[in-house]
């Protein structure tokens, strides 16, 4: 069982003049990068091991440097979106307890308003070298901690050990066939799982990782263009942004990647076809995979089948559907080495069962063993008894030109106990109308199903990770 | 477009297997055989949209025909 610092050891021991990581300003071989992290580690060696340390960057190598020098000197790395209110800020470093909380130069200013006792605030470039014994973590070691999107309610921490990150990089980079051969381009937040998956699964490999701090469509087609890229990683709303905001010449430098893949329970049909059509050999793939029990499954898109699913479980994890209705829709249960023990400072136990992860998913398999999701057991929409999943409406209404987001709430009725209510933000000048919408929704959905009430929003109210936060449009 | 045109697309929309020979200003809802209360639903929520207006409950429990609902939209305007 390794340790994430081994990730980064045993690349820079079997090819250490090769680049590892390319950012906007500099360039890594990984024997440079192992001795950045060296030094850096030495001095935060001089913390307790197991000390917690607040991390707030951009998508830099500053960022890899300090997560790896933190991981290295046997502490545990909190993650901070750079999104973050300062309200939230203060109540994750006040739940996290850090003893230090390192950044960059332009996000000083944020982590100096906080207020918290014995807590250092440095800037990278504050760190020196100092001489300290070395250290080495070891495997049930937590090594980072992230705090849940808050999309369903307050968000979790979610502590992360050695052995559950090594469990999933290995499945990610046997699943998806990641070699050292591969140029990975990265347009995510490494403070998410998703984006941090791809910096682990990039070291673990030996494949050369290139940063990029925004998801602009053309900044990514220039770079994978500039840099060879052979796999991207990126989350749907950048994928459908790419494929229907660029003309097919500049789409065409998709065409040589070998993978793109995505996080997303929803993938729109209509962008896996495009990204498929452009496509020469490469695939699409997908997972699913909350912060607590990462990449449970994975979806590889093979043409219409199963368009919808977000596929098997993955080698080694066990998936099951809790108190399933006649037509097999239940709770999803986790079960696997990438399952946290517990969530920080042993919360929310009741969300662990023997084990088993309750995500407050709803999903369902198929007959061939294939996952769908539903959506949140507590976003079930009661009509008259008819339990109505907010995601089949919002797919139905999302194929409408004219919508950028859609999501479907229960309202209460006083005849039908709930009734569905839709809020509606739509594309720059669109000038669709409920009208439009209503009429759509009675032609493609049970009458029981189409909305009662619509509400256009200019946005919704999102969480530090830009997702919706659904349970704050519940009256 | 008029008011009365208005109010018979949306009866049309509402329920699609009406036809043109079916349809009788006058005709009440126990003479649809798919005018059940989701139907009124949707009938009450695509009027309230296309003219942007707002009914009450009693004004709901009685639209009963495409005269009613004609009439109580017309009174709104």
């Amino acid at each position: 069982m390794n340790t994430i610092n081994k990730f980064l050891i045993n690349s820079s021991k079997a090819n250490p003049e090769k680049i590892a990581l390319i950012d906007e300003n500099s360039e890594f071989t990984f024997s440079e990068l192992e001795e950045k992290v060296m030094k850096f580690s030495s001095f935060l060696n001089q913390f307790e091991e197991k000390s917690v340390i607040s991390l707030l960057f951009e998508n830099t190598s500053e960022f890899v440097i300090s997560y790896l020098s933190i991981i290295n000197s046997g502490c545990v790395a909190h993650l901070i979106p750079t999104g973050i209110s300062q309200h939230n800020l203060q109540n994750q470093v006040s739940s996290a307890k850090p003893r230090l909380a390192l950044t960059s130069n332009s996000y000083f200013k944020r982590i100096d308003d906080i207020e918290l006792e014995n807590l250092e605030k440095l800037r990278f470039s504050d760190v020196k070298e100092i001489s300290s014994k070395d250290r080495m973590p070891s495997p049930t070691d937590y090594a980072y901690l992230i705090y849940t999107s808050g999309t369903t309610s307050t968000p979790k921490g979610v502590p992360i050990t050695h052995s559950n990150c090594d469990f999933s990089t290995k499945n990610i980079a046997k699943t998806l066939h990641y070699s050292k051969n591969d140029i990975d381009l990265l347009p995510l937040q490494m403070s998410h799982s998703f984006g941090l998956g791809c910096l682990h699964t990039s070291l673990y490999v030996g494949s050369t990782l290139v940063l990029q701090k925004n998801p602009k469509s053309e900044d990514i087609l220039e770079s994978i263009k500039k840099y060879n890229v052979t796999t991207l990683a990126a989350i749907p709303s950048t994928l459908s942004n790419i494929t229907s905001n660029n003309n097919n010449d500049s789409l065409n430098q998709l065409s040589n990647l070998r993978l793109i893949i995505t996080n997303s329970t929803f993938f729109p049909p209509e962008t896996i076809r495009k990204l498929k059509n452009i496509l020469r050999e490469g695939i699409v793939a997908t997972y699913y995979g909350l912060t607590e029990a990462s990449r449970s499954t994975f979806m590889i898109f093979d043409g219409e089948k199963k368009i919808e699913s977000v596929g098997k479980p993955s080698d080694g994890i066990e998936i099951k559907i809790k108190d399933e209705d006649k037509e097999g829709i239940g709770e999803i249960w986790i079960y696997g080495p990438n399952v946290i023990d517990n969530y920080w400072r042993n919360e929310y136990s009741e969300n662990k069962s023997e084990g088993w992860l309750r995500t407050g998913d709803l999903g369902r398999f198929d007959e061939d063993g294939f996952l769908y999701i539903l959506g949140r057991v507590d976003d079930l929409i009661n009509i008259s008894g008819e339990k109505v999943y907010p995601q089949e409406i919002e797919r139905i209404v999302k194929v409408l030109s004219g919508i950028e987001e859609v999501i479907a709430i229960p309202m209460k009725h006083r005849s039908f106990g709930e009734v569905v209510k839709l809020f509606v933000k739509k594309t720059a000048n669109s000038e669709i109308t409920s009208t439009d919408i209503l009429t759509h929704c009675i032609k493609n959905m049970e009458r029981f199903k189409v909305p009662a009430k619509i509400e256009f929003v200019e946005d919704f109210p999102r969480t530090d990770y830009g997702k919706i936060k659904r349970f704050m449009l519940k009256e | 477009m008029n008011l009365d045109d208005d109010v018979k697309k949306i009866f049309f929309e509402t329920f699609p297997l009406l036809t043109e020979y079916d349809f009788d200003w006058e005709k009440t809802q126990n003479n649809y055989e798919d005018w059940d209360s989701f139907a009124q639903l949707n009938l009450i929520t695509l009027t309230e949209a296309k003219f942007e207006i707002n009914f009450s409950d009693d004004e709901i429990t009685s639209i009963n025909s495409a005269k009613s609902l004609l009439e109580i939209t017309k009174s709104k305007l």
